[in-house]
């Protein structure tokens, strides 16, 4: 195996560092973001189907309340 | 024009954006992964430490764009008081507080074995720095200022201030003599940097881009569904 690739003549510790600190950040942030997302719509369609029939009604009216209901039913 | 000023267009067209955009992502990132790590050459001074500039320049640029972005929305706001562009520099601000931080880190891996020292307080890693700041600060104001006109206000402060440091960014290479070297990558000046390493480069510019738009999207229709619930509560 060439550990050249890996080495870079020394430069590997920094270079690799760099890349893998940036991957990580913006691994844990898309998964941060994406865990709010679905926590939220989760809970505005609790909330909303709490609510009694005809206020219920009225909310899937508003195109992005309807929208939130379409996208966590189809999750 | 007018459609995209209704949050209800503006939302679906968010779900339909980020579906394309998480799509195209990771094949994205995949190659421009291998062209900065593999196939791109060494430069003949810095060697391989060279390849740190794929990660650094572009989380660099995001972050002084989104700064740029930030206060021209907060300006807007000031003055005409749109919803939605609280929502826009509210996604925003942390995407850019994120990309300086990597900014700062990966120049920092890179100064050493370039510079032989991690930090100087020179005038651009200085100013980097002082962004840094700035991003905190403008998170704060509108997380825990609940007045909304005392917030917009403190907003609106803080990014024309912090304006001024990004400015101050961009030329302080120009105007003192720094440990970091000048722009290499110009629009109006001739562009320093060979054609071999411009393509890796290009790649991950328009890949961490389309990575800023994904978080970007989810950002603002977590924004949206925020005001969303509270309208619920108020039934």
């Amino acid at each position: 195996m060439n550990l050249e690739i890996f080495v870079m003549n020394g430069y590997g510790i920094y270079v690799w560092s760099s890349f893998a600190f940036t991957f990580f950040i913006c691994l844990f942030l898309y998964l941060k973001t994406k865990k709010t997302l679905r926590k939220l719509e989760k809970d505005f369609v609790k909330e909303a189907q709490n609510l009694p029939e005809k206020q219920f009604e009225d909310v899937k009216r508003q195109k992005i309340a309807k929208e939130i209901l379409i996208s966590q039913s189809r999750s | 024009m007018i459609k995209f000023l209704n949050p209800s267009y503006v939302f679906k067209l968010s779900g339909k954006l980020l579906n394309i955009f998480k799509t195209f992502l990771p094949p994205l990132v995949i190659v421009g992964l291998i062209f900065s790590l593999f196939l791109s050459p060494k430069d003949y001074i810095q060697g391989d430490s060279v390849r740190i500039m794929y990660v650094h320049v572009p989380s660099a640029w995001i972050s002084l764009i989104s700064f740029v972005a930030i206060s021209f929305f907060c300006i807007l706001n000031f003055l005409f008081k749109l919803k939605n562009v609280t929502l826009i520099y509210k996604s925003l601000a942390p995407i850019g507080l994120t990309f300086n931080i990597i900014a700062i880190i990966t120049g920092s891996l890179w100064g050493q074995p370039t510079w032989g020292t991690w930090w100087a307080w020179d005038a651009r890693l200085t100013s980097m720095l002082v962004l840094m700041f700035f991003y905190i600060a403008f998170i704060f104001s509108y997380k825990f200022i609940t007045n909304s006109d005392r917030s917009i206000k403190a907003c609106t402060l803080i990014s024309v201030l912090g304006l001024i440091n990004v400015i101050i960014i961009k030329y302080s290479v120009e105007w003192w003599s720094t440990l970091h070297q000048p722009s290499s990558i110009s629009l109006t000046n001739e562009t320093t940097v060979h054609f071999s390493m411009l393509i890796p480069l290009g790649l991950m510019v328009f890949a961490l881009f389309m990575y800023v738009a994904v978080i970007f999207l989810m950002k603002y229709r977590i924004e949206t569904i925020r005001i969303k619930k509270k309208s619920i509560k108020k039934l």
